[in-house]
């Protein structure tokens, strides 16, 4: 059978199952009635261009949105998302959804720039989040997102206030400083090269002059606006009595700065404007890249944010009304309709229905609840209206909670890198100890107030960029170059040297140590089996019982017929029935077939999945999670190497012992929300573990951001991708082990580096301090220890891992 | 070479740096860089629609300026 792109959006499709028409002479088709209605509204606005901009990129197909958009114009939400200029025009902020390539911003640009009302639009491609500014005389914020549907994307608010403005305005400004720090060093590298020379080969002191007020006029604005915030760094931790990397950096580039200046004005030794500007750029950059991992992170935060209601139907003396979720209290009786999220946790009074957890626990199978069950905020209802009694507010409820604690975490430094910068602390208190006791014992011995300045200084500024300089980086970019060529992203080289001192591993069970989708292990079939008509049913599900039913089926036949069925329905957490040139066929759990009239009695701790005819049974299926391949051998390793390891999970006990089993893990914790799995992680925190933690979905990011190192698989969830340190692009769980044998061979050779360079220093300042060093010692010693740890870290390249 | 010759050097060439330096700062400053793919696809797909289209949206700002005015109303 062809399959043929869908004219819109451009997904392959059978061609027989696809929506044909005529236009002018060619036959389009269309996957949905959602593509062929944006492709029409395309071409009737004349911009149809959008699909030769598109290329090949493909797109989700459009969904016919019939979400309320009445909700969009209520008073809470407008108090909540919108602000209100001066001038009467009002400003929102959206994340709009489905966006795939430069040419859907194009269209959704374009689209609103035509629309009466719309004062300004700009959509920012990288993040999908876009800002609108229209005249509310003119039109309503409701029919502004009709809009945006109507061409087949989505769009929510979300409130920039949170994080990302101020996220935002630290990344500028840091770009604007280095780029200001960047601009000097170069220029000041190119006039020093000219210095060098001169020193080597012999300069007119007039030359000399120029060139040193040259770089004078240079390194001022570096050390002055890009040092800024190191001096502010300093400050805070003066006041705060603590000598920190700042000091330490700042001292430095101040008492370099001062002494260059007493140098070129008096016309007597070297300048080092270069090291002042060298010294600021190099540590600005590797902060930078710190805070740009965290806005990150802000990005993939509002749009969990965004999704939630702002108003529950709340029920007051039988009457239905909409209210604000902040005024919701405690015993408030509330409505759900299907489809809608819960944001306020409580516990069910009237009706029953089944509720998608899966952002919580993880786990994929539909939860049925009835009167007297809690309901947890973050789960969706899925098939039935039913009333809830509130027993939290909404700031308590657990999602709210959740985002809560993740904003917290983002902004907090984990617990190791507080440690490496209290170490660096001591180094650097030490040296400038050292520094001021040189400067006043030369001071007394020669009473020359300029060659105790000059000693004091060459102290300081050949241990600052040495010692924990050169000797951590190197061999941590080593270290990630060969773990990005195994598929083992680490995204910051400090990550290495957390997970080297790590002792505990927690793994998630769904999705990490298993594939995370169910598959069929065991099948019974009866006489008069249909695969083809099977196929057709699981097919219309997208239910993950459903999807590995079409797996089992595609695996086991070959070229089965394309089967249409009628009046197909889909019951929420128990099945699907459809009818078949007359016939009546199903496909669910057991409960479903024993409510049509099927008599089975079965007995299975799988999930179960049968198949029936009208009343005739003919086949059974047993479904289970399939453990990932080589996870055992994996387990063995990690623990050779002394880690313990644990297993959380969200699902219940029975089937985490057996997993837990099967691969080796003898400590299981099982049924854990969350804020569990977080509050465990902490306790192992407590005992004085150093955790990794190993997960993929929604419900393992509060965890993931708690522990030391995150480990993430490719596929995981976004927000869980984006709080973590490591990701496994290959989801293999022996890269676990593989990520764990490379950090241990780097930490080691950063340990080997740092006593090297340590006794570099030990060496290389008493020299300093006694005086002995003069620029071509100092330059010829430094680029000596650098190549030898350049040397040693390039070693890291020889690893051997087991099994391979 | 004479100082002279030195100083006009690197005064000149410093300064055509600073003047791209301070023209990049107020690039970062007025959200130019904001989104780095539309940067570039500004420069794949500039055509004179995009063009009408920005001259179209600053009439209707103007219009609705215009508006305001003629139907200013003041507060009682």
């Amino acid at each position: 059978m062809a399959k043929i792109p869908c004219t819109h959006c451009q997904l392959q499709f059978d061609e027989e199952m696809m929506i044909t028409e005529e236009a002018q002479g060619k036959t389009l088709h269309f996957c949905c009635k959602g593509c062929q209605g944006v492709y029409n509204l395309l071409q009737s606005e004349g911009l149809d261009s959008f699909y030769e901009k598109l290329g090949d990129t493909t797109l989700q197909p459009a969904v016919t949105q019939n979400s309320d958009l009445d909700k969009f114009d209520l008073e809470g939400f407008e108090k909540k998302y919108v602000t209100l200029h001066e001038d009467g025009l009002k400003e929102i902020n959206l994340i709009i959804e489905g966006i795939h390539c430069s040419a859907c911003v194009w269209l959704n640009e374009k689209v609103l720039h035509k629309t009466d009302g719309i004062i300004e639009t700009s959509i920012n491609y990288s993040n999908n989040k876009a800002k609108v500014i229209w005249d509310p005389d003119i039109i309503k914020l409701s029919k502004i997102i009709q809009t945006i549907q109507s061409i087949g994307y989505n769009a929510y608010p979300y409130d920039p206030k949170l994080q990302e403005e101020r996220a935002v305005k630290t990344r500028k400004d840091y770009y604007s400083r280095i780029l200001v720090g960047v601009f000097g060093t170069m220029n000041i590298m190119w006039i020093a090269i000219a210095q060098y020379a001169g020193y080597f080969t012999g300069m007119e002191r007039e030359s000399k002059d120029i060139l040193n007020v040259a770089e004078f006029i240079l390194a001022t604005p570096v050390l002055l606006y890009s040092g800024w915030i190191f001096f502010k760094g300093a400050y805070y931790g003066y006041k705060n009595r603590v000598v920190n990397m700042d000091t330490l950096v700042s001292s430095g580039a101040i008492f370099a700065y001062l002494y260059s200046i007493y140098a070129m004005v008096t016309q007597t030794g070297e300048v080092y404007f270069d090291s002042v500007v060298m010294i600021i750029t190099f540590v600005l950059v590797g902060k930078y890249l710190e805070v740009l991992s965290k806005k990150q992170a802000v990005d993939t935060l509002d749009t969990i944010m965004g999704s939630t209601p702002t108003e529950v139907t709340a029920i007051k003396d039988n009457v239905k009304s909409l209210v604000s979720v902040e005024n919701i209290v405690k015993g408030d009786l509330l409505e759900l309709k299907p489809g809608e999220k819960v944001v306020i946790d409580g516990i069910v009074k009237f009706g029953q229905g089944s509720f998608d957890e899966s952002s919580l626990t993880g786990e994929n199978e539909p939860v049925f609840k009835q009167e007297g069950d809690e309901i947890l905020s973050g789960s969706i209802c899925l098939d039935s209206v039913l009333r809830y009694e509130a027993t939290k507010d909404a700031s308590n409820s657990l999602l709210s909670s959740i985002v809560k604690l993740l904003e917290e975490s983002i902004t907090k430094k984990p617990r190791i890198e507080q440690l490496a910068n209290q170490i660096s602390g001591y180094f650097s208190s030490v040296i400038l100890l050292i520094a001021i006791a040189t400067f006043a014992g030369w001071y007394l011995y020669s009473h020359s107030f300029e060659q105790a300045l000059i000693t004091a200084i060459s102290v300081v500024v050949i241990a600052c960029p040495c010692a924990l300089g050169l000797a951590t980086p190197m061999s941590t970019l080593v270290g990630i170059s060969v773990a990005a060529k195994r598929s083992i992203l680490f995204k910051e080289a400090t990550f290495l040297e957390t997970m080297a001192k790590s002792d505990l591993l927690a793994l998630d069970k769904t999705g990490t140590i298993t594939e995370g989708r169910p598959s069929v292990i065991n099948a019974e079939i009866f006489e008069g089996f249909e695969p083809s008509m099977l196929l057709a049913l699981a097919n219309t599900s997208n239910h993950p019982i459903s999807q590995g039913i079409v797996r089992y089926i595609h695996d086991h036949y070959e070229k089965l017929d394309e089967i249409s069925l009628e009046n197909i329905k889909s019951i929420e957490a128990k099945g699907i029935e459809a009818v078949y040139t007359g016939k009546k066929i199903r496909g669910g759990n057991l409960a479903f077939m024993n409510e049509s009239g099927i008599n089975v009695s079965f007995d299975s701790h799988h999930s179960l999945f049968f198949f029936a005819i009208e009343d005739q049974l003919l086949g059974r299926f047993e479904l289970t999670d399939t453990i990932r391949q080589n996870a055992d051998k994996a387990i063995e390793q990690i623990k050779a190497m002394g880690i313990k390891v644990v297993m959380l999970t969200g699902d219940h006990e029975q089937s985490a012992k057996s997993v837990a089993q099967s691969v080796g893990i003898d400590e299981v914790y099982a049924k854990l929300l969350p804020t569990d799995k977080a509050a465990l992680i902490d306790d192992f925190h407590a005992q004085g573990h150093i955790v990794v933690m190993a997960g993929d979905g929604i419900n393992d990011t509060l965890a993931l951001s708690k522990s030391d190192i995150a480990i993430a698989m490719g596929s995981g969830a976004d927000i869980a991708i984006n709080v973590s340190d490591v990701v496994l692009m290959d989801e293999k769980p022996e890269s676990i082990y593989e990520a764990y044998a490379i950090s241990k061979r780097t930490f080691r050779a950063v340990k080997e580096n740092l006593a090297f360079s340590l006794l570099y220093n030990t060496i290389s300042v008493p020299l300093a301090v006694l005086g002995f060093v003069n620029p071509l010692v100092a330059a010829l010693s430094m680029s000596l220890s650098s190549l030898v740890v350049v040397a040693n870290s390039m070693r890291i390249k020889m690893i051997r891992l087991k099994g391979k | 070479m004479s100082g002279n010759t030195i100083i006009l050097m690197l005064g000149i060439s410093t300064l055509l740096g600073a003047l791209g330096l301070i023209a990049l700062l107020w690039g970062v400053k007025t959200g130019q860089f904001d989104d780095q793919s539309k940067f570039i696809d500004a420069a794949r797909y500039d055509n004179v629609e995009d063009l009408r289209d920005a001259a179209m949206m600053d009439e209707k700002k103007k219009a609705r300026e215009k508006k305001k005015k003629d139907h200013y109303m003041p507060a009682d």
